[in-house]
């Protein structure tokens, strides 16, 4: 007799069954790729208890990037050059389907679904004319590209749904890389990132541009705050000895506040943010992978009021009592803030991000 | 003898390898290292104090052995020197936007009363504290002439002071109690292993020798097309290409110690130290030209290669390796 989740499988595969939510995927509040000991790679589900709810093959080293919001579903991008992405059901572990990136573009690893789950937002490099495009795939018929428009920049890394449901954030990196260049950023000297808000379908509504001394920090990770506050982490692409603050927010009057630790922590981050979460309070919370920091601000009063060393720690989402982290020695913690917490650790290399499949609503 | 039966020791238990002796770093390497940092720079307070005078060869051989004293522990950048930005008020170098100059300049033009208060000073920006701020105020002509000398001089004490107190807390962080976290790690949280207190170490030695490489080397090389030879460290007082000595001398001391005494390591530090001894271009000025360029280009190339030894050799022995994440980017 096959087990459920067999059977499940067996069903899905048939096609004909509705699809199956989080709660049969073992009710993980996260979403992260990592790698095992064995150099393979899997997909983990971790409840609100730091508890493995699915552990699932991956072909490849990708990054998490999106959960949809109902369905049992999580998106992964193949690491560069990124031309294609797998959704997978996190029940059966089997890929749904395949994202191929269109000819001329390739993703820039990152994705969002609308708040309802029927869209899924991809961020791509048009790579000839140096374009950045965000593609739009319909969740709700097999993920087919149903369009696509402007990000608003060059180099558009992370996009969320804003909390209103009605738009969009896009961090455009403005770094313009080319494939036949590899990873060479072929703009630093007159790059020009920005924090672009646009309507679902694509139609300019604020765009933001920090200092002009700044113009060299590639705004690259996203969170949003339900009054519309976005909150943005930043990759130094300038003086190497220059410590520039990593970290921002933009109200939602757009003004913007740039936030910085101490020049000892400013140093120690290599001028380079990993990622970013903010809680209903105005807290902020970011990673330092190279620092080995985990930071958190309150945006009320700019102060750094809580820094946390772990090695390799990247991934960071809000928990229940305030942020979860994980890092590349394996290590989770549902609550950065407490010291005393004891850390959970797993036989793994958790990755880049750590994705919250619970989503926000205004 | 002995080398045999260490290799016998690690033939039978190679989980249990560990190069390194910790007690050894801090007791013949940070120490006497922090000792010599606070006597110089009270040294150089009290020369101050007596007379301020940029002309004064006493205060110029105060200042110089201070400074090597810094440079000779400038690696070291963990623990107590990172506590309430210490080596940052003692060396803010590089200084991409000129802050010192700046900021040194608009104090003397004010008459800043910071000066006359020693508890107020530490509250000042970490560029006009520490060494660089006292080097322009001993060897920028364009400092003789601005504002008063009774100004200049009661800053000069100041900075003086300063240094000396930041010094002293050091020695006295790693005296009261960082010197016995690191020789009792797996005790206590900030080291919680032995392993984790030399890796501590391996880090300030990586770093050390990076920042000679990118930082005291190549801010000065610049590009081909674009050297940049003011970008030199500490240039006024003539130091640039000695720093590269005593830091290299220093690191050099410390991975003897991580390593036991590897010499084919301490080789490649003695070739590049016998490169620098014998590039006589004190602040590398040279970088301008292409002949000049190229004697720095290989004092940087034979620093790496230190570098890719210390990488590939020493660090796999202390169960260092690249991080996941840091090392990946997105």
């Amino acid at each position: 007799m096959p087990s459920r989740r067999q059977f499940i499988a067996g069903v899905l595969a048939a096609g004909v069954a509705p699809a199956p939510g989080w709660a049969e995927a073992g009710r993980p509040r996260y979403v992260s790729a990592a790698r095992k000991p064995d150099q393979t790679y899997a997909l983990i589900g971790l409840t609100n208890e730091a508890k493995i709810a699915f552990d699932l093959p991956l072909p490849a080293r990708g990054h998490a990037a999106a959960a949809h919001p109902h369905r049992s579903e999580a998106v992964m991008f193949a690491r560069r050059p990124g031309i294609y992405a797998l959704v997978i059901n996190c029940v059966s572990g089997v890929p749904i389907v395949q994202l191929d990136a269109p000819p001329g573009r390739h993703f820039y690893g990152h994705c969002a679904f609308s708040g309802d789950g029927t869209l899924l937002f991809t961020t791509e490099n048009d790579f000839d004319r140096a374009v950045g495009i965000v593609g739009i795939w319909d969740a709700t018929k097999g993920y087919t590209r149903i369009g696509e428009f402007h990000s608003g920049g060059v180099g558009p890394h992370d996009i969320r749904v804003m909390p209103d449901g009605v738009s969009l954030v896009v961090a455009n990196g403005g770094i313009e890389t080319h494939p036949e260049t590899g990873r060479a950023k072929l703009n630093l000297p007159t790059m020009r990132p920005n924090l672009a808000t646009l309507g679902l379908d694509g139609a300019p509504l604020a765009l933001t541009e920090l200092d002009e001394t700044l113009h060299k920090n590639s705004i690259r990770h996203l969170a949003t705050g339900l009054d519309g506050s976005v909150a943005f982490a930043m990759q130094w692409q300038g003086d190497a000895f220059e410590h520039p603050p990593l970290i921002g927010l933009r109200r939602p009057d757009s003004s913007v506040v740039l936030l910085e630790a101490d020049l000892a922590s400013q140093q120690r981050m290599q001028g380079y943010a990993g990622s970013i979460a903010m809680d209903d309070t105005g807290r902020v919370a970011t990673t330092s992978p190279r620092g080995g920091l985990c930071q958190v601000f309150d945006t009320a009063s700019g102060e750094l009021t809580t820094s946390v060393a772990l090695t390799d720690v990247c991934g960071v989402a809000l928990s229940d009592t305030g942020f979860a982290v994980t890092t590349g020695q394996g290590f989770v913690s549902l609550d950065v803030g407490l010291t005393d917490q004891a850390l959970s650790r797993f036989d793994l290399q958790w990755d880049n991000h750590l994705i919250d499949i619970r989503i926000p609503k205004a | 003898m002995l080398k045999h039966l260490l290799a016998a020791a690690l033939f039978v238990t190679p989980g249990l390898v560990q190069a390194g002796d910790i007690t050894r770093i801090v007791d013949a390497h940070i120490l006497p290292g922090y000792q010599s940092l606070a006597s110089t720079t009270a040294e150089l307070s009290d020369v101050a104090q007596d007379d301020c005078s940029p002309e004064n060869e006493a205060l110029r051989s105060a200042y110089h052995q201070a400074f090597d004293a810094w440079i000779s522990v400038s690696h070291l950048r963990f623990g107590p020197s990172e506590e309430e930005q210490r080596g940052f008020a003692l060396y803010f170098w590089p200084d991409v936007r000129g802050v010192t100059q700046k900021t040194l300049t608009t104090m003397i033009v004010d008459e800043d009363p910071f000066v006359h208060e020693a508890d107020a000073f530490p509250t000042v920006s970490v560029a006009v504290r520490g060494f660089l701020a006292l080097e322009f105020l001993l060897y920028d002509p364009s400092f003789q002439d601005v504002g008063t000398p009774e100004y200049r001089c009661a800053l000069l004490r100041a900075i003086a002071a300063d240094t000396a107190l930041s010094s002293a807390h050091i020695l006295e962080g790693w005296n009261e109690s960082h010197a016995e976290l690191m020789k009792e790690a797996g005790s206590n949280d900030t080291y919680r292993s032995e392993q984790e207190a030399l890796r501590q170490a391996f880090t300030a030695l990586t770093t050390g020798l990076e920042f000679t490489a990118d930082a005291r080397l190549g801010r000065p090389l610049g590009t081909f097309d674009r050297p940049r030879p003011k970008r030199a460290e500490a240039r006024r007082s003539g130091r640039s290409l000695h720093h590269v000595i005593l830091s290299l001398e220093a690191t050099r001391a410390l991975a003897a110690m991580i390593s036991e005494d590897d010499a084919a390591l301490d080789a490649l530090f003695a070739d590049a130290i016998e490169r620098a001894n014998s590039l006589d271009d004190p602040v590398f000025a040279g970088v301008a030209d292409p002949q000049g360029r190229f004697r720095v280009e290989v004092l940087q190339q034979s620093v790496n290669e230190i570098r890719r030894a210390v990488a590939t050799e020493v660090g796999p022995s202390l169960g260092v390796e690249a991080g996941f994440n840091s090392l990946d980017g997105d």
